[in-house]
């Protein structure tokens, strides 16, 4: 440690963590908006203020200054305040101006001006890790924010991009350069693609079909699967984890080894067992093959293990019976897995595309996924109308997702400690 | 006995939909079995669907696209979602924020990402290529350019590449990468964050008292201790990308630019529903592809098995 500076005191450095994160913040805004407005010319001072953010909120307070801290500090700070006056200029049309001034971007992308440009972020990160020492952590905390947060955009920008999209009209969502607001919104858009697949009703009488038929079989086959799969799997795991029974070890291997054949073996043998029973176009063909579900029955097997045998000792001088003790003991006791297991079963079955693809032929017993992919098909360039369709079929899984976070990211974290 | 009734739900719907359709599957691929016919009217064939797959153009092709899909996006989504695993497991603010976003493409549905995809990467107006028009870099045709990647970037410094397998992922294909890894970073980083978390503190604590920087306690402590959590998902993110369809269904409906997105999975279902439903040569195609996912995993168990490092 080099550095020679007084010791903060706790909430001094809790104050200056926090007003780092909301500089980041700020500054990844205005790297957005500047990039924007003014074009790539904003690198360059989001560079510089980079670092200057890097040296204004240090770990420690240091009384000596070198002189490169004074210039850079100056340099940042001209930067910023060119930076807004551009931001507010550029909106009064004085971009020409700017791109003059500041026109080290090439726009025929050359070797040579590709190396020029590279020289100076270089430069830039010279001077940065020069002062790395007297301002430890600084630094790489205000890189961790940066790639984090222009990760993070990139993460929810397609959901912006469809979200703004779906209220935009026909002309302004084929747009190009394309407009980040809507001029106008148009929330018609939504009630439209509800009922598009209208036009795709055939049959005697006509069933009016829109979303709503779609959205009730999705829900229906989810609810009704998910249940389904959670009744046997726990039943089965039950048997495997509490009972012995001739034939366990191989039954247990045979449900192991079922995890490792990808579905699209089945597929085939499936469709055409389902042809003969005459079940295809109803809703025993979209529940019946996934009412169980090996992997469901490994999970809850693996959580019943945990579960100690005293218990159902306990319960039988009780004079519980062998189910009354799943129901009434096992179940309860294994309600996080339970959930995790029904999330999985739901988003499974609501997410499938291929098997609901084949075994419908008729509109009106389409799940929702392959009404949405029939529509994308019709759709053509429609696409506010597309990106309406797709927001309200997300949603509901979004905001499952925001009630049961806890549930999700256990499950998925458990998956991986557990192999 | 009482057990049996406990497991009979359950074993009537595998044995029905799952043990009984295996073994359907591989007689069906040995017959000429077309749409809806009987077992009285498919005649046995023998190997002569496996010769036909195996010789087709189009199936070569589609093997191409597959092995190029996962040979792209296998090894980037791992780096990305471990960078980022590693980024959120130091203490920052807004941690909880950041996963979420994160983490949110993943409980979202591949056709409805698809469609938005595939507005993003319209040639006209889509958003890509507002990005590299604001750049003043040339726009790109994206989902309907057959070119390799590899073969394009090297165009630019004057190497032409003419052999389909080093021209790397038609850029068609990469896009459809791009689009999985950014569905995909959010599920691994979660399984990376919970073995980040779960490695002891006190060996980065000795570590630092011996002086080791960064890049020596991520080489010599992080790595080797996330080493199982690193093969789990290096697996079954191999055998989900071998398996990948929806999203070459929704954003190239017909195959893609010269065929170049068609996958294993898109070409069974483009032979086997579509057309003229020849059931038997689909099956072979899901026997090959189950063979492969086979012949992967064990490699993968020989190759890397040995340098994976359980407990510690």
């Amino acid at each position: 440690m080099k550095y020679t500076g007084l010791p903060l005191s706790d909430i001094q450095r809790q104050k200056y963590k926090r007003h780092n994160y909301y500089f980041n913040i700020i500054l990844f805004i205005g790297l957005f908006l500047g990039f924007h407005w003014l074009g790539p010319s904003t690198i360059v001072l989001y560079l510089l203020s980079f670092g200057i953010l890097s040296l204004k909120f240090p770990d420690q307070t240091s009384k000596k200054k070198s002189h490169l801290f004074w210039v850079l500090s100056i340099l940042g700070l001209v930067a910023n305040v060119f930076f807004i006056l551009m931001l507010y200029r550029s909106s009064l049309d004085m971009n020409r101006f700017l791109e003059f001034a500041l026109d080290w971007w090439p726009t025929p992308l050359t070797p040579v001006a590709v190396s020029k440009g590279l020289l100076f972020l270089f430069l830039i990160l010279i001077c940065l890790f020069y002062l790395k020492p007297r301002h430890p952590g600084i630094i790489a905390r205000n890189l961790k924010y940066q790639v984090l947060l222009i990760g993070g955009f990139f993460m929810i920008l397609p959901f912006y991009w469809m979200l703004i999209t779906s209220f935009k009209s026909y002309d302004e969502a084929l747009a190009f350069p394309p407009t980040w607001w809507p001029g106008r919104f148009q929330f018609s858009n939504w009630v439209e693609a509800w009922n598009a697949p209208k036009s795709n009703t055939y049959g005697d009488p006509p069933i009016p079909l829109t979303f709503t038929r779609y959205f009730s079989i999705s829900v229906s086959v989810g609810l009704v699967t998910t249940a389904g799969v959670l009744a046997t799997s726990a039943l089965a795991a039950y048997a495997f984890s509490k009972m012995n029974f001739f034939g366990k070890g191989i039954f247990f291997y045979l449900i192991i080894a079922m995890m490792m054949v990808p579905g699209q073996v089945l597929l085939i043998p499936n469709y055409l067992t389902l042809a003969r029973l005459g079940w295809l176009d109803r809703y025993a063909a979209l529940i019946v093959p996934w009412l169980a579900n090996v992997f469901t029955i490994f999970l809850m097997r693996q959580f019943f293990m945990t579960i100690p045998d005293d218990l159902w000792d306990s319960a039988q001088i009780d004079g519980a019976g062998r189910f009354r003790f799943l129901w009434q003991i096992m179940i309860p006791l294994s309600k996080p897995v339970m959930i995790t297991a029904g999330i999985f079963a739901f988003l499974g079955n609501w997410n499938s595309l291929f098997w609901p693809l084949i075994v419908t032929t008729r509109p009106e017993m389409r799940t929702l996924m392959v009404g949405l992919q029939a529509f994308n098909q019709d759709a053509g360039s429609e696409f506010h109308l597309l990106m309406a369709a797709s927001t309200f079929a997300v949603l509901p899984v979004v905001i499952m997702f925001f009630f049961l976070q806890r549930f999700f990211i256990q499950g998925i974290a458990r998956t991986g400690i557990k192999s | 006995m009482e057990a049996y009734i406990y497991l009979s739900p359950a074993v009537c719907v595998l044995a029905a939909f799952w043990f009984l359709p295996v073994i359907l599957s591989i007689i069906i691929s040995f017959t000429n079995w077309k749409g809806l016919d009987t077992w009285s009217t498919v005649k046995w064939v023998g190997l002569a669907n496996y010769k036909n797959v195996l010789t087709d153009g189009e199936f070569q092709q589609s093997l191409l696209n597959t092995f190029h899909y996962v040979l792209f996006s296998v090894p980037l989504t791992m780096v990305i979602s471990l960078g980022v695993a590693m980024l959120l497991n130091t203490r920052i603010r807004g941690r909880a924020f950041f996963r979420t976003f994160y983490f949110l493409p993943f409980v979202t549905t591949w056709v409805a990402i698809s469609i938005v995809w595939r507005y993003f990467y319209h040639r006209e107006f889509g958003l890509a290529n507002h990005f590299l028009h604001t750049l003043g870099l040339p726009r790109l045709r994206w989902l309907s350019e057959p070119q390799g990647v590899i073969a394009m970037l090297l165009q630019n410094i004057g190497i032409t590449i003419k052999n389909p397998i080093l021209a790397g992922p038609s850029l068609a294909m990469f896009s459809i990468i791009l689009t999985s890894i950014w569905r995909m970073i959010g599920y691994y980083m979660i399984i990376f964050l919970a073995g980040l978390q779960n490695i002891d503190k006190s060996y980065y604590e000795a570590a630092d008292i011996d002086g080791a920087n960064a890049w020596v306690k991520f080489r010599r402590i992080t790595l080797p201790l996330l080493s199982p959590i690193t093969f789990f998902i290096l697996i079954i993110s191999m055998i989900n990308s071998f398996k990948v369809f929806v999203p070459m269904l929704i954003m190239t409906p017909n195959g893609g630019p010269d065929n170049t997105t068609s996958t294993i999975v898109f070409h069974l279902y483009e032979k086997g529903f579509q057309g003229l439903w020849l059931m038997g040569h689909a099956s072979a195609v899901a026997y090959i592809l189950c063979l492969i996912l086979v012949v992967i995993t064990l490699l993968q168990n020989t190759i890397f098995g040995r340098s994976v490092h359980y407990g510690g």
